[in-house]
């Protein structure tokens, strides 16, 4: 008997305004699994995170996320899902320990902060834990969008472009974060211009273009030369 | 090699030709060009109307002794009245952290503007603001009914060099004052100053000193010439003194300017130690968590923390020291509402800035924060008209019953109508602004001009209705009127609840406020 994939869109389509964001993408990604979402600027990579993460919700079409619908079950989704969003995320006069306690006190989560302490260390963030965010450089900010999408540890981990700006500390650990992830079940997409990046995080990868997908491969198969043809 | 008056003309040309370009692109940007120009428009007739239509008023054929005294008393104080002008354009200059911007930081740092051109656009911006419009259509009015109808004329012109002459002055002032707040303990020197200051206009208040020494100020001469054949050289000392402080106060910018911004910097290092999770005797922990990192968001941005304050504090102790009647203590509680909700409530999803994604991924109802949002922003509100309130009844005492009813009904009416208002405004308008700086603004420059405008109108309609009420001898009326007004502001407050509650109305305003 086949596992439902944890995330299945079907035909989706997100209009803003008179601009489509996203027309027409089907994606299916299996738990214990991570998959790369790959494209270039305004291929619609960033909506798509944003409505699995139950922050957009779809025009029309079909999404579930860990058993969650998107369009009718917001709530349930955003327990379900721990997201990295692509640009800032992070409240400008907060310090990283506030956001880590109301993003554990939402989600109900009891002994949080040891495993709050660890992954700030582990980002090299625990020095700055009780400063506002407001005064981080932007690889601090990335670093620590990315702890607060796996403090959770969610079903379904979003991360969208989280080695932007990240030095080569922050991208080992994000990476650890990836393969904990996939080693406790759940089920990891990862939006990332840098295909070497995804090819080493994911096994598997997905091209969009122009709001649709062009291709699902397995990572390995993602040549260089395979993903610029697709880009084109 | 050029000489120094060319290297002069030409910073100031090229700041000018700067100035000009960045008011385009600011102009380029407004979303709603037809309300901006009634706007605009509805300004240029209101001035006219307060410079030309109170001269038709011939008071003196009314005969009634306590007008005469009031046409007296405005009469003798128009020079104070000039000399309140200049204080209002230093307070708004250094309230602002120098004068507004019309590029935000982030946007303005890849440019090459100059201090010259920062100076110029504060300048530019500093009639943005209902007080200073307010309070030169108080000078125009005022002028124009204690003025000859022969001199009208003159002496308007007068008023205007005089505004231009005082805004100047108070630019310089505000970028002095900001140069020494960057400095090493400078906001500690700012602050004793300002109290200083209060301490002693109280004193001299309070010594019955203060009325003789504002009509002895040399502004008392320029009311006084203007109204005479000689106001040509009153208004063109005026002028002369305008260009003079325009000139001179490029220097304080550029001082101010170049030197790091210390009060926000220790902000964005300040080190915040972790607290327990609240547990509330009334409401969920949820909420109460919510709330503390929206109270958070308020008072540790430099800007809204000194714009309550100044707001809690300034018109309390107006109240307090010169004894208000309760009359005109029932105006203030709508317009330090107002106030208060114009620092970010007008706006109010802009406190959480990009990480407006982050909260809108966290699992909670969207009701709940729509409610923290909306109290936390009529906290502020409640606080600050609240303090006015307290420190008027300091100095008044325990007013007549009917009095202290239309008092509470109106100060209640006018933070609901606010609040009813401002999360109306934040859901349909929102935008992307960045507050760490104290010369930002939550909207852009017209936005704010048209919000000031219709709260302050409002407000006051409405508290001019409660003085009336408080004149009647039932102590229940004012308590009956309030209930329609609040139940016409509860109804629009759970509409634009339930237009927040729809994902798509609540994608747009994330989307937008975080910019992506």
């Amino acid at each position: 008997m086949s596992q439902t994939p944890a995330v299945v869109v079907r035909d989706l389509h997100v209009r803003f305004g008179d601009v489509e964001a996203v027309a027409g993408v089907d994606l299916t990604a299996d738990s214990g699994r991570a998959t790369a979402l790959l494209g270039r600027n305004g291929a619609g990579k960033s909506t798509t995170m944003k409505v699995l993460a139950g922050v957009v919700p779809p025009t029309s079409g079909a999404v579930t996320v860990a058993g969650h619908d998107a369009a009718t079950d917001a709530l349930g989704v955003k327990r379900a899902v721990g997201y990295c969003p692509d640009v800032g995320g992070l409240v400008p006069r907060a310090t990283p320990w506030e956001h880590l306690q109301l993003s554990a006190r939402l989600r109900r989560m009891d002994d949080w902060e040891e495993r709050g302490r660890d992954l700030l260390e582990r980002f090299e963030l625990g020095d700055v834990a009780h400063r506002v965010v407001g005064g981080f450089s932007h690889g601090m900010s990335r670093r620590l969008s990315v702890v607060l999408a796996a403090l959770h540890e969610p079903a379904v981990l979003l991360l969208d472009e989280p080695f932007d700006g990240v030095d080569p500390l922050g991208v080992e650990a994000t990476l650890e974060v990836v393969a904990d992830a996939r080693a406790r079940g759940a089920c990891v997409l990862l939006s990332t211009h840098l295909r070497d990046l995804a090819l080493e995080a994911c096994g598997e990868a997905v091209v969009l273009r122009g709001g649709n997908r062009v291709a699902a491969m397995q990572a390995g198969d993602l040549t260089g030369e395979a993903y610029r043809a697709l880009l084109d | 090699m050029p000489s120094s008056t060319d290297t002069f003309s030409s910073t100031w040309l090229e700041a000018a030709r700067d100035t000009r370009h960045l008011m385009r692109f600011r102009a380029g940007t407004v979303r709603r060009r037809g309300a901006a120009l009634l706007g605009l428009a509805v300004v240029v007739v209101l001035t006219a109307v307060f410079a030309v239509a109170p001269t038709r008023v011939d008071l003196h054929a009314v005969e009634s002794a306590p007008l005469e005294r009031a046409l007296a008393a405005l009469e003798s104080n128009l020079g104070a009245a000039f000399a309140g002008f200049l204080l209002l354009a230093i307070g708004a200059a250094m309230g602002s952290g120098g004068g507004r911007e019309l590029l935000s930081r982030s946007e303005a740092s890849v440019h090459p503007i100059s201090p010259v051109t920062e100076h110029l656009g504060a300048l530019v911006l500093a009639p943005v603001n209902l007080a200073w419009l307010v309070q030169g259509w108080g000078l125009l009015a005022i002028t124009a009914l204690v003025a000859p109808p022969e001199r009208l004329l003159g002496a308007q012109l007068v008023v205007l060099a005089w505004v231009l002459a005082a805004t100047a002055l108070g630019q310089a002032a505000g970028w002095a004052v900001e140069g020494v707040r960057r400095t090493a303990r400078g906001v500690l020197v700012v602050r004793l100053t300002a109290g200083a200051v209060v301490v002693l206009l109280a004193g001299l208040h309070l010594a019955g000193a203060l009325a003789p020494l504002a009509r002895a100020l040399p502004t008392t001469w320029v009311a006084d010439t203007a109204q005479t054949g000689r106001w040509p050289l009153a208004a063109g000392a005026l002028l002369l003194l305008a260009v003079a402080a325009v000139v001179v106060g490029a220097r304080p910018a550029g001082w101010a300017l170049g030197l790091p911004p210390r009060e926000e910097l220790r902000v964005q290092s300040g080190v915040h130690e972790a607290r327990p999770v609240p547990e509330p005797r009334w409401g969920s922990a949820d909420r109460a968590l919510l709330r503390r990192l929206d109270r958070g968001s308020v008072w540790r941005s430099v800007g809204m923390r000194r714009g309550l304050m100044v707001l809690g504090i300034g018109p309390g102790l107006v109240a307090l020291v010169a004894g208000l009647e309760w009359g005109t203590v029932l105006l203030l509680p709508g317009l330090t509402a107002s106030g208060a909700a114009l620092l970010f409530g007008v706006n109010a999803w802009c406190l959480d800035g990009k990480g407006m994604v982050w909260r809108e991924t966290l699992p909670v109802s969207a009701a709940d924060v729509f409610d923290v949002r909306a109290l936390v922003v009529a906290e502020c509100m409640a606080v600050v008209s609240g303090v006015t309130v307290v420190l008027a009844l300091l100095r008044n005492g325990l007013p007549p019953l009917a009095v202290g009813v239309a008092v509470a009904s109106c100060w209640l009416v006018v933070v609901v109508q606010v609040l009813a208002i401002v999360m109306t405004w934040s859901i349909r308008s929102p935008y992307s602004v960045d507050l760490s700086s104290p010369r930002a603004t939550p909207a852009p420059h017209a936005a704010m001009a048209g919000y000031a405008g219709r709260l302050s109108l409002v407000t006051t309609l409405t508290a001019m209705l409660f003085t009336g009420l408080a004149a009647l001898p039932w102590a229940w009326v004012p308590a009956v009127v309030a209930l329609p007004f609040l139940a016409w502001s509860t109804a629009r407050l759970l509409r634009v609840r339930r237009r927040w509650s729809t994902g798509d109305e609540r994608a747009r305003v994330v989307l937008t406020v975080a910019a992506v």
